[in-house]
């Protein structure tokens, strides 16, 4: 029969709390690129709601006129402060891609995969352990690495019956999985053995989109947006594991073009991230408000171009807290769009600053560079 | 305009730097981990349990000549260890020109080439090695029997070698005539080989188990045109043993050796080698849902101070694959597989605690079921059959605090997944 003679149960050493996931914005599930392309993007997002590229605003495909394909790459250059402490990163985003093809006059069809929110980080720790007899103390490091996202597979169709007026919906796949590994390396590699554990999360969920947009006259347009989310499930090979729903979003955007050569623009919406509450752990989950403001000019011509120039600025509440309190983003962008190929493509380009900061005196800078291409074939 | 194009250059420049720039992702947030670094690991355990439920020596080899090495030494009244070869089927008759069956009537520069494992000398003083022929009708497992052909009248060849002629390689002369005899008259030729030093003389030389086997050289003619014979050790009998049979081909007799350890004590090593066998168990919760970090068996050693005490010997944990079919731990202790650690250096004629590393075994164990796989460990010395030096250990018999034991470290995985 087996005895337990000695139970030595021993401790953490320097354990500090510890509660978050290497940056503030990529609590929980993670970071939301926001599903807006380059060319929004470059005005604040403000006009995501008119944009026929961004996954915002099913009406507003139909603007689009002429079958299309594009592709976005949005690097972002990452700092963190926290106490008395700093890490730089770097993550890679080809935050959206898609399609979009007018059929007849009327109709517009779209596809589009786009990130909803993205998890991408890696932390690394020390700590002392007794390992063996009383005084052989080791140090353990701890490497975790989290890759993946969740992202959202629209199909969406418009109709413009009239100049004025544009309606749309979409139909939304989410689907997607976080990659965790865990190494846990031990010093003294001849008598300990070091481990590694890796699992897969995915998630699979649905929702539905409707939206409109509406041009009273040449120069102003309204556009309101709205998705209604179904359940989300988080499951690791055949077991599901948590269950939440996408949020639901309403968003509304306006656009002034009174001025000749020129486009004001400013867009509001409100997400219920709560609904993935129990999926997110302790950062919890806030609904939150998005507000941004934007401009768009024509600018100079460079080899018979006209270049168009964008400067925008947008606030939000970021989906996932920091030590039960919000997390909210301020960002200043500008950029401009480039017309190629007699107008059968266009290079966009928008640059990003954002600032995020919670309670604990943890502040994150964030630059985001976004590439836009979008061709006519 | 001029300066607007050089912007839109200078802009494309800094955005093909820092594309390129972040195409290489890093997402090492190390810096802030003190405050925002996720709680991952729990803390390790330790826990020793009597976790041995079996403890035995057994032989190492599966029989006399299974060894790779063969040692031939005197050490005064402590060992005394004699080398056994057999060439039983030596030629009477050779090829010359287009006669394919020209009988032998001539040998000619006769010698044993001996492949010498010289890492393993000991003694700097001259060592006389004799040949005797120990072909005998007798019993011819019997060690006995074999010893007692030493002796005067049947003393074939004697050398003395210096220390500084043990070298890779030994020609040793044998007499020709001898080796003519035999051949001509179809007998065995075998040759029993003995060292005879004032002090203390130990070599080994490599075995035909190590592929660099001891070869039989002769020439049967004048003619250098005819190649010499070479011939490896092979023995004819035992006829209903093929496995002792191939065995014996090259072998170690000893007329003198130190005495075994208690029957009770668990041994590593020596002559004949001996192998430890444990067999352990070990709670399911700790092998199926734990991370192990390190496991530990500890043995309290018994000092053996009779053959070289501050010397070394290196012994080696493996792991034994033997299902639970095979019931005898002898067996059991030679379906083996290595488990990736280095040796523990252990010298004979110490005390104490000893601590052997096994968690390279628990990765195999967790995959295994016990009731088809059981758990053993068994412990051999690397120079087994080659360095007479044995560890000995305490066993269950012991008293509580001398008995082997095992110390576990390990931490309870960690739930990766949701945030």
């Amino acid at each position: 029969m087996l005895k337990i003679s000695i139970a030595a149960i021993l401790l953490l050493a320097g354990a500090v709390p510890a509660r978050a996931q290497g940056a503030l914005s990529v609590q929980g599930l993670g970071f939301p690129p926001g599903q807006v392309s380059t060319r929004a993007e470059g005005s604040g997002g403000s006009t995501a709601d008119f944009d026929p590229l961004s996954s915002i605003n099913p009406a507003a495909i139909a603007s689009v006129g002429i079958k299309s394909l594009f592709l976005q790459y949005a690097p972002e250059f990452r700092r963190v402060t926290a106490g008395s402490g700093t890490a730089t990163t770097t993550t890679a985003r080809f935050p959206m891609f898609g399609a979009v093809i007018p059929m007849g006059g009327t109709w517009t069809a779209g596809f589009s995969a786009s990130t909803f929110l993205d998890r991408s980080f890696e932390t690394r720790s020390e700590r002392q352990e007794v390992v063996g007899a009383p005084d052989d103390i080791v140090t353990v490091t701890e490497r975790l690495r989290v890759l993946g996202a969740i992202n959202d597979l629209r199909l969406a169709v418009s109709w413009a019956g009239s100049p004025k007026l544009r309606l749309g919906g979409g139909a939304h796949l989410f689907t997607g999985g976080n990659r965790l590994t865990l190494d846990q390396l031990y010093s003294d590699s001849l008598r300990n053995t070091n481990s590694t554990q890796s699992t897969l999360v995915s998630y699979t969920g649905f929702a539905g989109s409707v939206g409109v947009s509406f041009h009273p006259s040449r120069v102003i347009g309204f556009a309101l947006s709205a998705r209604k989310g179904g359940e989300l499930t988080a499951s690791s090979g055949d077991t599901a594991r948590a269950t939440g729903n996408i949020p639901d979003r309403i968003s509304a955007g306006i656009t002034y073009e009174g001025i000749t050569g020129a486009t004001l623009s400013g867009r509001v919406s409100r997400e219920t991230w709560s609904s993935l509450e129990d999926l997110s752990g302790s950062a919890g989950a806030f609904d939150g408000w998005d507000f941004s403001v934007g401009a768009e000019a024509s600018g100079p011509r460079i080899l018979q171009r006209i270049v168009t120039l964008r400067a925008g600025a947008r606030r939000r509440t970021l989906p996932f807290g920091f030590n039960g309190d919000e997390v909210s983003e301020t960002a200043f962008m500008g950029g401009f769009g480039l017309p190629l190929a007699r107008n059968r493509a266009t290079l966009d380009f928008a640059a990003q600053r954002a600032s995020r900061s919670a309670s604990g005196g943890v502040d994150e800078r964030g630059i985001i560079l976004s590439f836009g291409l979008r061709v006519s074939p | 305009m001029k300066a607007w194009l050089n912007s839109m250059r200078l802009l494309a420049a800094v955005s093909s730097v820092l594309i390129l720039g972040s195409c290489t992702e890093k997402l090492d947030s190390s810096g802030v981990c003190a405050v925002l670094c996720p709680p991952l690991g729990g803390a390790v355990q330790n826990i020793t349990i009597d976790a041995v439920v079996l403890d035995t020596a057994v032989p190492a080899l599966s029989g006399p000549g299974a060894e790779t090495r063969l040692l031939l030494a005197t050490r005064g009244d402590t060992l005394d260890a004699r080398i056994i070869l057999r060439f039983d089927s030596l030629p009477s008759t050779y090829r010359e020109g287009t006669d394919t069956a020209k009988v032998i009537t001539l040998v000619d520069s006769a010698v044993l080439r001996l492949r010498l494992d010289t890492l393993t000398i000991k003694g700097g003083i001259p060592v006389t090695i004799e040949a005797y022929d120990v072909d005998t009708t007798a019993n011819d497992t019997s060690t006995a029997a074999v010893l007692a052909l030493f002796r005067p009248d049947r003393l074939i060849a004697s050398l003395t070698y210096t220390r500084s002629g043990l070298r890779d390689t030994i020609d040793y002369p044998l007499p020709n005539a001898h080796v003519l005899a035999k051949a001509q008259s179809g007998q065995r030729l075998r040759i029993g080989l003995r060292a005879v030093s004032l002090g203390i003389s130990q070599v080994s030389f490599f075995a035909e188990e190590s592929g660099l086997p001891t070869r039989l050289r002769f020439r049967v003619s004048a003619d250098t045109v005819v190649a010499p014979f070479t011939i490896t050790p092979f023995s004819k009998t035992p006829t209903d043993d093929p496995i002792a049979r191939e065995n014996l081909g090259d072998y170690t007799i000893f007329a003198r050796r130190p005495p075994e350890g208690s029957p009770v004590d668990l041994q590593v090593g020596g002559i004949p080698a001996r192998r430890s066998v444990f067999r352990f168990d070990i709670p399911s919760s700790i092998i199926d849902s734990s991370t192990i970090i390190r496991a530990t068996l500890l043995l309290t050693q018994i000092p053996n101070p009779l053959l070289d005490p501050t010397d070394t010997v290196f012994v080696l944990p493996q792991l034994s694959l033997a299902g639970s079919a095979v019931t005898d731990p002898a067996k059991a202790a030679q379906i083996l597989t290595g488990l990736g650690i280095d040796t523990v250096k252990v010298r004979p004629g110490d005390s104490g605690p000893v601590l052997i590393e096994l968690a390279n075994a628990f990765p195999a164990w967790k995959q295994l079921k016990p009731s088809e796989t059981p758990r053993v460990i068994v412990l051999r010395s690397r120079d087994e059959g080659v360095s007479p030096l044995q560890a000995r250990f305490y066993s269950l018999e012991a008293a509580p605090g001398l008995r082997p034991r095992l110390r576990i470290s390990f931490t309870n995985e960690v739930p990766l997944g949701l945030p």
